[in-house]
């Protein structure tokens, strides 16, 4: 790993970390007063990140490269089946806990050390789902998407 | 601890600057920030597979940014898990929880993201699966939500 790939990642997960942790999204009443539909800030927040976000990329496809990593190419993917069932089974998750992966380690932080629970349960669940994909013979699902070559490498191992 | 913040930061001063986090990992490493695919490399080894090495930084960024803002802001001090622990005790709160983690992590590998991958970084990117994932998780929730609320008298 470059040193110039090492820093982003370090510098834009702490500032994200951050962001979380002071915008009370650890804390369970910021999200589930949102998912009562009571208190439209996790809304606001979510819907001015993705507004801010796509003016951003729009300005980044101009120039069509990126700092430390060659050319830039988004994700853009079709539609299938596993995202509706893989969503449907995270909200349920986000809806009972009212967390997601990234906020329970803002929950764990400021002291909500039941987070924890929910982080072993969530290495679990990866785990799980890798597990399935096994047994039916396919590639385990990684994250990156960014190009096919990644899952392919990752897929013949 | 330092208190420096006090309560919580605008909606309009943090999304913006999470949508900029965004940005900044596109533009700097081409990489789509998401938080379920860093914690998934944390499980590569077990599994035989090597994960892209930037993932694991992210993570631990992640957690110090985290760790941070908490000694910034008010006092922190050990607490349960909002309405959930009082109505639950701790021999159901417990299983729930692990179930409510076993859910998010299942869900968010099969679909390949979550609130931070598709949610904000694949919808950003205008990517149809993000959008599909991002409509799906926030219509149950919301649904599982409203549900509870209305099941148990308004104590969830």
């Amino acid at each position: 790993m470059s040193r110039g790939v090492r820093w982003s990642a370090l510098g834009v997960g702490i500032v994200f970390g951050f962001l979380l942790t002071a915008s009370g999204l650890g804390d369970y009443d910021t999200i589930h007063d949102g998912l009562l539909l009571e208190d439209p800030y996790i809304f606001l927040m979510m819907g001015s990140a993705m507004a801010v976000a796509f003016a951003g990329l729009a300005v980044l496809r101009r120039t069509g490269r990126t700092r430390y990593a060659g050319r830039l190419s988004l994700p853009h993917h079709r539609i299938e089946r596993r995202h509706v069932y893989g969503g449907a089974i995270f909200g349920l998750g986000f809806g009972v806990g009212a967390t997601c992966p990234g906020m329970t380690v803002a929950m764990t932080a400021t002291g909500g050390l039941l987070g924890l629970v929910v982080l072993g349960g969530l290495l679990g669940g990866l785990w799980l789902r890798g597990w399935v994909e096994r047994r039916q013979q396919q590639p385990v699902s990684t994250e990156p998407e960014t190009s096919a070559a990644t899952r392919a490498a990752v897929s013949s191992r | 601890m330092f208190d420096l913040i006090s309560g919580q930061l605008p909606w309009w001063v943090a999304g913006p600057g999470v949508g900029l986090c965004v940005v900044a990992l596109y533009g700097l490493i081409n990489a789509r920030l998401g938080v379920s695919g860093a914690w998934l490399a944390t499980i590569a080894p077990v599994e035989g597979w090597r994960p892209e090495p930037w993932r694991r930084t992210f993570l631990l960024a992640l957690a110090g940014g985290c760790v941070v803002a908490a000694l910034l802001g008010p006092p922190v001090r050990v607490h349960g898990y909002g309405r959930l622990s009082e109505v639950l005790p701790p021999i159901a709160l417990i299983p729930v929880l692990l179930l409510v983690g076993v859910a998010l992590g299942y869900g968010s590998r099969w679909a390949g993201g979550c609130t931070s991958g598709h949610g904000m970084s694949g919808c950003a990117a205008a990517s149809p699966d993000s959008v599909v994932v991002t409509a799906t998780f926030f219509t149950v929730a919301v649904a599982i939500t409203l549900g509870l609320n209305a099941l148990t008298g308004g104590l969830l």
